[in-house]
């Protein structure tokens, strides 16, 4: 039935529109939809099958979970209401960008923090060896 | 019979390459130059009785040997020749053994070239190679032995080799993946024998250049070609998916693209020497816990197949032993090796260390995202998931640094540069921001910054280069080709984003249900279903959608043709998708579920400048080969000249 529900509304039936009350506010354009939809589906993951996303994925539940995208941008939800909805639903690890919070704190600044202190490292020693080679060099002047 | 030859010779190989681990060693310890001699033999012998093993693995193949259990879990009688041939190396236990025969080939071919005259230091490099060898020799004979049997019991027709696995793409991706890894084992080796020898020489960095561009011209060929048959065979359009999988061969590639340009460092000027020996020693480990990551299956993966956790631990042994090992050593001997380090911060050679730790830097967020998922589950703080959206946000910004540094560095004098002449250096920058900021104007969807670091950092490749050319338009053929590698590989690196940024931001897709009749207008392409018919192959059935496709101005231009295939042998389903090329776009349809009695979920898609993403990695090989090449002829040159200047000296060498 849910697939029936997808396949109705990616055949991009404008009655489909009609028959669904407007909950979230926003109106989109068809070309809106498909284009927040297809992001959404890339940025979550297929809570069956294998390191895919839901855009990817074959499986049934990810077809339905398409299908409740599609299902809640047609009644005017926003991008982040509809993620945290289905994070509600399936638990943090259906998102592929975890959230920023004290534990991926390091997942999100380490790379930053990586990058000062092997520059920082590596300039003190360049330093430190310059300083090296030329107290050396004036010791035999 | 056969089988159990092979086994035997294994046997044997594992006894010279402990012999030769020691033995080289020993002889260095107690400057015993008669059991040095033993070095080519053991050498020969290693290799040939290596060699000789792998033969017979792949004899048991083409005889169709099912009593073999490998072979009876990775053909039948219905592969294809081609197939049974690469099906050597399409699971664990063969290529473990194809790995180890390469490592042996390539260790061979160093000992016995004469273009190496430092022999101690070859003497170490082989000891140090023996024993990586003997390690991975002893964890196949007792957890992986490729010749075991499945008697009295064994399926008549084979089990069959895993369906997606039957593509072209098996026979060119894992054998260039392992010859990269390979060479980074050599490169290993030999940073484990300068530090044994307490000193990286300007020579034994002449040695090493070489091996690290034919180590990362493969690593760059594995990549391309995996991402290359992802694209084709998995069957929903996309290059890269950041899986764990993808990153364990690429986090190696990003430090190997650092190490190379360090070796340059080390062996032109003459310093940055523990930095090039550390790389060495970070490639390879990463390598390994690669190879970990892949074979314990201890990561979920779309490209996993030959995992087993009872390797893991094996292999994690080896990783530790390999890599506390040579930590250490490093950490004992690294304060005696002296370099020159004479440069100012405006210098080329600063540069060139600011995009080497950018590089670095990006290869070790990728092994973090990787794995932290693992390491949340680990400490019980619950379960993420950490995929495309992260790695994007964070390697699109340090590939931009790295672009910055690739353009400028080969402007820059070495040592020192007076700051007026990062002036042209500055207009450059400015011309790439304006075209950036033109072109995503053009597009009128608004600001996309992802889009504005892609042109931007392909523009200004683009003008450094040229600039370099129009710098380099007195100095005639010569003074062309000796920075022709160079320029080539940045060109296809400069070809890789323009291609990657492209797909990513200008690709039109639909998703749709379609049947016989049907059509849909995509990027001014009209696709229309004309009829659904069922094809029969050798090894697979197929259900085949015939989409007739049409230009803007209603030009017929072909028929793309994707497909469900269905395996004979295990009924495994996978579709294919029928992907119509030029070089500046490709049209991709594959087809999915069946919604009805005619009807299909359709994805068409249109991605323009796709085949530049690998057109790029070509182009970055060519440069890699082309610098190694001449690198290895410089090599022999020098013997040359040295063998001309003083015979009687070479001559005792050569007895030595």
């Amino acid at each position: 039935m849910r697939t029936l529900i997808l396949m109705i509304l990616l055949s991009l039936n404008p009655s489909a529109m009609a028959a669904n009350p407007m909950t979230g506010g926003i109106t989109y354009s068809q070309d809106q939809i498909r284009d927040i939809g297809f992001e959404i589906s890339y940025e979550l993951r297929c809570p069956m099958s294998i390191n895919q996303n839901l855009f990817d994925s074959q499986a049934p539940i990810a077809n339905e979970l398409k299908a409740q995208i599609f299902l809640m941008l047609e009644q005017g939800e926003s991008k982040e209401a509809i993620i945290e909805f289905l994070v509600q639903r399936y638990g943090e690890k259906i998102k592929y960008q975890p959230s920023f919070s004290a534990a991926t704190a390091m997942l999100w600044f380490g790379p930053l923090f990586l990058l000062l202190i092997i520059i920082a490292v590596a300039a003190m020693l360049i330093r430190e060896q310059h300083k090296h080679q030329r107290t050396n060099g004036n010791s035999y002047e | 019979m056969i089988p159990e030859l092979g086994l035997i010779l294994l046997i044997i190989s594992t006894v010279s390459s402990l012999l030769l681990a020691i033995i080289p060693l020993v002889a260095l310890y107690t400057k015993n130059h008669y059991l040095f001699s033993y070095v080519k033999t053991l050498t020969g012998l290693m290799t040939l009785t290596i060699t000789a093993s792998i033969l017979c693995l792949l004899i048991s193949f083409i005889t169709d040997d099912f009593s073999v259990a490998y072979v009876a879990n990775h053909s039948s009688t219905q592969l294809a020749l081609l197939y049974k041939v690469a099906a050597v190396w399409g699971s664990h236990e063969g290529s473990m053994l194809f790995w180890v025969v390469a490592i042996a080939i390539w260790g061979c071919i160093i000992v016995f070239s004469s273009k190496y005259r430092d022999r101690l230091f070859i003497g170490r490099l082989i000891a140090i190679l023996a024993s990586v060898i003997a390690g991975f020799n002893l964890f196949m004979l007792f957890t992986s032995n490729p010749f075991a049997r499945l008697l009295p019991n064994f399926p008549i027709e084979g089990r069959d080799l895993n369906p997606i696995l039957q593509d072209i793409g098996l026979i060119f991706h894992p054998p260039l993946l392992f010859l990269g890894y390979v060479g980074l084992t050599v490169t290993f080796a030999a940073a484990i024998a300068a530090l044994l020898g307490g000193k990286l020489t300007r020579t034994h960095a002449s040695y090493l250049r070489p091996w690290v561009l034919l180590a990362w011209v493969f690593l760059t060929g594995g990549n391309a070609f995996g991402s290359w048959w992802a694209y084709n065979e998995l069957g929903w359009g996309g290059w890269w998916f950041w899986d764990p999988v993808e990153n364990a061969s690429f986090i190696p590639w990003l430090v190997a693209t650092a190490l190379l340009h360090s070796v340059v460092l080390s062996h032109r000027r003459d310093s940055f020497k523990v930095t090039t020996l550390l790389l060495c020693l970070l490639a390879f480990s990463l390598s390994l816990l690669g190879t970990f990551l892949v074979r314990s299956g201890i990561v979920q993966s779309v490209h996993a197949f030959a995992s087993d956790p009872t390797r893991g631990m094996s292999i994690l042994f080896l990783l530790g032993v390999f890599v506390c090992g040579a930590l250490t050593l490093f950490a004992l001997k690294a304060n005696q090796i002296k370099s020159e380090l004479n440069f100012t911060l405006v210098s080329r050679d600063s540069v060139i260390l600011l995009g080497n730790i950018v590089l670095v830097v990006a290869a070790i967020s990728v092994l973090l995202g990787t794995f932290y998922p693992l390491l949340f589950e680990l400490l019980d703080i619950g379960t993420l998931s950490v995929g495309a959206p992260y790695f994007n946000s964070i390697f699109i910004p340090l590939t931009f640094m790295a672009v910055l540094l690739m353009g400028a560095a080969p402007l820059i004098s070495w040592k020192r540069e007076k700051f007026s002449a990062l002036r042209p250096l500055i207009v450059l920058f400015i011309i790439a921001l304006a075209i950036a900021e033109t072109l995503s104007m053009l597009t009128g969807s608004g600001f996309n910054v992802w889009l504005f670091l892609g042109a931007t950092s392909a523009t200004w490749l683009l003008l450094c280069l040229a600039y370099l050319l129009f710098r380099l338009r007195h100095q005639g053929i010569e003074g062309l080709a000796r920075k022709s590698a160079m320029i080539i590989a940045h060109l296809g690196v400069a070809i890789s984003i323009i291609g990657a940024t492209s797909v990513s931001n200008f690709e039109q897709q639909e998703l749709l249900r379609m049947g016989p009749a049907q059509g849909k207008v995509v990027a001014g392409y009209t696709f229309v279903y004309e009829d659904t018919v069922n094809v029969d192959e050798k090894s697979y059935t197929a259900i085949q959608a015939n989409i007739r496709v049409t230009d803007t101005n209603d030009n017929f231009i072909g028929y793309i043709t994707p497909q469900r295939q269905t395996f004979k042998t295990n009924a495994m389903e996978v579709s294919k998708a029928g992907i119509m090329r030029n070089i500046f776009r490709d049209l991709y349809v594959s087809s999915g579920l069946q919604l009805s009695d005619t009807e299909y979920l359709i994805r068409i898609s249109y991605k323009p400048l796709a085949c530049w993403i690998w057109l790029g990695g070509l182009l970055m090989m060519l440069g890699g080969t082309i610098a190694a090449l001449t690198g290895l002829y410089r090599l022999r040159v020098q013997k040359a000249a040295a063998s001309n200047s003083n015979p009687i000296a070479t001559r005792i060498e050569g007895l030595a």
